[in-house]
Order: C-alpha cells, then sequence, then structure tokens
C-alpha cells in the first residue's frame, strides 16, 4: 500500500484529487449552493451571465448555473452507485476464476462478449432493451467495469500465485478461500485502485455521451450529456450553454484521469 | 501464419454467437410484441395477426433467433418498419458515410499520433517530454463530444470557415467534401491519436533500453539506420495491438461525431433504430457493431502474429 500511498501525494493526483472534490462536492450540496431551482421557468429566456443569474439562463429562461449543479448529481451517482457494483461484480468473477480451470474458461469467454460490446454500442444495447434513461446509463457503466476489474484481478492472482510465501502458505495449510482473501486478494489490490480511478473517469465519459446522443439522461433532467446535447441548438445565441457543461464534464474526466497517472507513477517508482 | 488464425478462430466464433443470442434473446424478450407495435394503437386483433403471421413471429422464440440468423448470414437483412426500406438497402447507405468519417479520422489519428509518438519516444528534452505529454494526454481525456462541439463553436459559429454539419459532396467534389470532413474526422481522430502517441512513445523507449539498441551503436551503425531496421520494427507490435483495440473502438466514437456533425452514417441510423424501437433494424445494426470489432480484433493479432514469431507459436 506503500506504493499507493506516496502514488496519492504526487502532484497529479493532488490536483485531480482538488478538482473531483470541487467539482463532486458543488454536485453534493447542490441544494444549498444553486441559487434558483433547477426546473423554475421564466420569462427571462437566454439572459446573459449577470449577478442574479451567473451563467445566463437557457431556452425557457432556467438558471443554468442551477442546471449544471444539478447536473453534476447525476455523475455522482453513476460513480458512487453503478461503478462500486461494476468493481465488485468483475473482481468476485476474476477470483472465481482463478480457483477452477473450467469456471475460467466460461468467465473469460463471458468477459470477451462483454467486451466485444465497446462502452457506448453497450450503451445503445441497453437502451435498446431497457429504453433510454438513467437506469440504462447505471447498467452500461455496471457492465462495461465488470470485464475491466475481472481481468484485471484475474491477472494479478495469477501472477502472484506462483510466489514463494503463497506456496509456503499453501503449504502449512491455508485453506484456498482464505488463501485468496487473505493472501491473494490484498496484494492485487494496488491495480484495482488504479483501475477505480479510471473507470470513474470513463462513467462521467459515458453518461456525457449516452445523454449527449440521446439515450441517457432525458431533458427537463439537466445532467453535462443532456445540457450539452440541447445546448448545440443554441450555439450560436448563446455558446456559454454549451461551454459550462463541457468544461465540467471534461473537469472531472481529466481529474479522475490525474488520478490514475499519480497513483500509477507511485506504485512504479519502488 | 493459416495455422495461427485457425488456433484463434473458434474462439471468436463462440464470443460472436453469443453475443447473437444475447442481442435477439434481450431486445426479444423485452420489446413487447413488435407486430402490435407495428400494426398501431388502433388495430384490430386480426391485423395484428395477420402481421405477426407475415413477420414469423408465430414460430417459437428460438425458430425466429434461427431464421434471422440465417438471414443474416445470406445477406437477407429484413424490412425496417420506421423506415420503410430494405435494411440492407439503409445499411448501404449509411455505410460508405461512416467508412469515410472513420478513414479520414484513421489517416489523421496514425499521422499525427505516429509523429508524435516518434518525438516523445526518442527526443530526450524535458520540456518537449512535458508539453507532449501533457497535450496527448488532454487528448485522450477530453470527450469527443467536448471537442466537437468546441471546434463548431470555433470554426462555423464564430469564424464561419467550415460548414458546421452534414456530408456535403462526399468525395464526388473533392475540395467542398475534404471542408465537411476536416472537423469530423479531427474530432474522431484525436482520443486514437493521443492514445497511439502515448503507446508508441512508451514502446520506442523501451526498445531503446535493450541490449541490442548497444550493440548497434557499438558496431557502429548509423542512427537512421539502427531506427527504421531495428528500433521501429520491434517496438511495433505493441502499438499495433492498440491500433486494433482503438479501431474496434471507433463506431462508438462514430455514434457521438455523428450526431455533433449531422453525419448520416451507421451510428445514427442506430440511433433512430433504438429511438424508433424498431427491434429488427437495431438487432441486425448491433450484431454488425460487435461482429465487427471482433474480426478487427482477430485481423489485429494476425498481425501481430505475422511481425513477432514468439506470438505465431507460442503453444503452438
Amino acid at each position: 500500500m506503500n506504493g499507493l500511498l506516496r502514488g496519492f501525494r504526487s502532484p497529479e493526483a493532488r490536483i485531480g484529487l482538488a478538482v473531483v472534490v470541487v467539482v463532486l462536492g458543488a454536485g453534493l450540496l447542490a441544494p444549498l449552493l444553486a441559487p434558483h431551482s433547477p426546473y423554475a421557468q421564466t420569462s427571462g429566456t437566454f439572459l446573459p451571465p449577470s449577478a442574479t443569474h451567473w451563467l445566463g439562463t437557457d431556452e425557457y429562461g432556467r438558471d443554468l448555473f442551477s442546471r449544471v449543479l444539478y447536473g453534476i448529481r447525476q455523475d455522482l451517482l453513476v460513480g458512487a452507485v453503478a461503478v462500486p457494483i461494476g468493481a465488485v461484480a468483475g473482481t468476485v468473477l476474476g477470483l472465481l476464476s482463478t480457483v477452477w480451470g473450467w469456471l475460467d474458461t466460461v468467465i473469460q469467454r463471458l468477459f470477451d462478449v462483454t467486451l466485444a460490446f465497446t462502452s457506448l454500442v453497450m450503451g445503445v444495447t441497453v437502451a435498446a432493451v431497457i429504453g433510454p434513461g438513467l437506469p440504462a446509463v447505471l447498467i452500461t457503466v455496471g457492465l462495461v467495469n465488470v470485464p475491466l476489474f475481472g481481468r484485471l484481478t484475474r491477472n494479478a492472482v495469477k501472477s502472484l500465485q506462483t510466489r514463494d510465501y503463497v506456496t509456503a502458505a499453501r503449504i502449512v495449510g491455508v485453506r484456498p478461500v482464505r488463501l485468496l482473501f487473505r493472501h491473494l486478494l490484498p496484494n492485487a489490490l494496488d491495480a484495482l485502485v488504479v483501475q477505480a480511478a479510471l473507470s470513474l473517469s470513463l462513467a462521467v465519459f459515458i453518461e456525457g455521451a449516452m445523454s449527449f446522443v440521446g439515450i441517457g439522461v432525458r431533458p427537463p433532467e439537466p445532467s453535462l450529456g443532456s445540457l450539452l446535447r440541447t445546448s448545440i441548438t443554441f450555439l450560436d445565441r448563446s455558446p456559454l450553454y454549451a461551454l459550462a457543461p463541457m468544461v465540467v464534464v471534461t473537469a472531472l474526466v481529466l481529474a479522475f484521469n490525474l488520478i490514475g497517472d499519480g497513483l500509477t507513477k507511485g506504485l512504479l517508482r519502488r | 501464419m493459416f495455422r495461427y488464425l485457425l488456433r484463434r478462430l473458434p474462439a471468436a466464433l463462440v464470443v460472436l454467437l453469443a453475443a447473437s443470442l444475447a442481442i435477439f434473446f434481450l431486445l426479444r424478450l423485452s420489446s413487447g410484441d413488435p407486430a402490435a407495435t407495428l400494426a398501431g394503437p388502433d388495430a384490430s386483433d386480426e391485423t395484428v395477426a395477420a402481421i405477426r403471421g407475415s413477420l414469423g413471429l408465430d414460430e417459437p422464440l428460438f425458430t425466429q433467433y434461427l431464421i434471422w440468423l440465417r438471414g443474416v448470414v445470406t445477406g437477407d437483412l429484413g424490412t425496417s418498419y420506421i423506415l420503410h426500406a430494405p435494411i440492407a438497402q439503409l445499411i448501404g447507405e449509411s455505410l460508405g458515410n461512416t467508412v469515410l468519417l472513420a478513414a479520414g479520422a484513421l489517416l489523421l489519428a496514425v499521422l499525427g499520433g505516429g509523429v508524435l509518438g516518434y518525438l516523445m519516444g526518442t527526443v530526450r528534452n524535458r520540456t518537449v517530454q512535458n508539453v507532449l505529454g501533457a497535450l496527448t494526454s488532454l487528448g485522450v481525456a477530453v470527450p469527443t463530444y467536448v471537442t466537437g462541439v468546441l471546434l463548431i463553436l470555433v470554426f462555423a459559429v464564430t469564424y464561419r470557415v467550415l460548414p458546421s454539419g452534414g456530408v456535403g459532396p462526399g468525395l464526388s467534389d473533392f475540395e467542398i467534401g475534404v471542408q465537411y470532413l476536416l472537423m469530423p474526422a479531427v474530432a474522431l481522430s484525436l482520443p486514437t491519436g493521443a492514445t497511439l502517441a502515448r503507446f508508441l512513445a512508451a514502446s520506442l523507449r523501451h526498445t531503446l533500453d535493450q541490449d541490442f539498441v548497444q550493440t548497434g551503436i557499438a558496431k557502429g551503425l548509423r542512427r537512421r539506420r539502427l531506427m527504421t531496421a531495428h528500433v521501429v520494427p520491434n517496438a511495433l507490435p505493441p502499438v499495433t495491438t492498440v491500433l486494433g483495440i482503438q479501431i474496434g473502438q471507433l463506431l462508438g466514437g462514430a455514434i457521438i461525431v455523428e450526431t455533433i456533425f449531422a453525419w448520416p452514417g451507421i451510428g445514427q441510423l442506430l440511433l433512430q433504430a433504438v429511438t424508433g424501437r424498431d427491434y429488427l433494424l437495431t438487432q441486425d445494426l448491433l450484431l454488425i457493431a460487435v461482429a465487427v470489432f471482433i474480426v478487427v480484433q482477430i485481423v489485429t493479432d494476425v498481425i501481430d502474429a505475422a511481425i513477432d514469431p514468439r506470438i505465431r507459436l507460442e503453444r503452438a
């Protein structure tokens, strides 16, 4: 775990963490911070930025700043619910596939099938099955993460299995399940934490992409992707409408990537 | 070579079959009665039954699956009921646009990524390293829908030098066609190009550290010959693998880029199919998307094996 700690102290990870805390914190506290309701319509459409409307208003006279703040909450949900579920499912499947050879073959083929649906194709598939909406985004992000964590766990554990300390543990009679959870998984954890940072970045990307192409969060519900989707109709009237969600989504994706980079550096510099 | 292909093929077929089963049954079990959707809300029971019969929806589900699969294999993809046209024809019309977009993006990505990656991997100057590193980090991370909209804001809204969307005349009028293609292709190429650059740089650095490079220098090889004959060929295999994965993911990016630039390609057709609940069109397009991904993977693996005998002979 020393490497991870060192990674968290790297400049990349510090900047990334700061951005993530600020942006996600603003989303979390949206009900307190937002000056207006994200749904309240007024007669003042496409108002320029002012003291009452920091980023101006949209085509229904709704406060854009408040809508962006509330939009962040969708990503908060996707990151806090879908990514952990996919990660745990993937890790468990990855662990299981190191125990029995036949199960390994089955699980690896299952991962191959899931991976053949690249992230947005998976999104379209899920939306076709259960219909467009936030649930489709959550399921897509979960499913995409399963093989990522599964492969990583399996390969990490497989490479650890030949280490002397594992052989020693086996010889003194440590049961397979205990061996897996007490001796193998903790040592494979480093790679999984790095993957978690990258998966959060991917989750924000997928929410944005699905909502942007119209199969994720749908208007009037605000999300970074759905705001951007609506805004492109009004690019010549109100560039800020598009720029605001663009800046936030880029900051989040980039910040999680930076954290991932920083952690990797910390782990490599042994 | 051929032996290697034969060894890779069965697993790929199993994956493709499993994917087709998943696509068919998930869509069919969730989409309700396609005949009722097709007939409309006011249709009589007889009409619905007639439609059901004509589409073969009376057959058991698994028989329907086999009929669908036979159709896909023989090129009979059925008819789209939201667009009232044969699906093969619809795909034919949009495939060209997507291939044009993807080819343009790929060309830019390989050229740009190749040059940047080569510089990043070989120039040992701190400033150059940091600048290129930051640029490629941005390229990898910034989502296509952000760069695409940004390009429109700058070049179509503010400066009005490029069209904001559509395919234009295509390649029949090259000069104008390129203007329409430029922004979508750039937007689609950025993540691919940046990823390529990073992997090429890492692979070059790793290769330059190998003993054979020292030997080459020691026996007096010219730098150009050392790079072209020894370093680059040895650095390429991991890069082609990444390129394969990136090409497989281009369709996902194309869905986004086609939405931004109103580019009438496969991605747009797929979105139309899903939002219009056209189950047959959706099924066909999803299967094609997955099949393309799998085929690209195999082609990449075979190319890797051709470059590197170690892969070809492993466990042979």
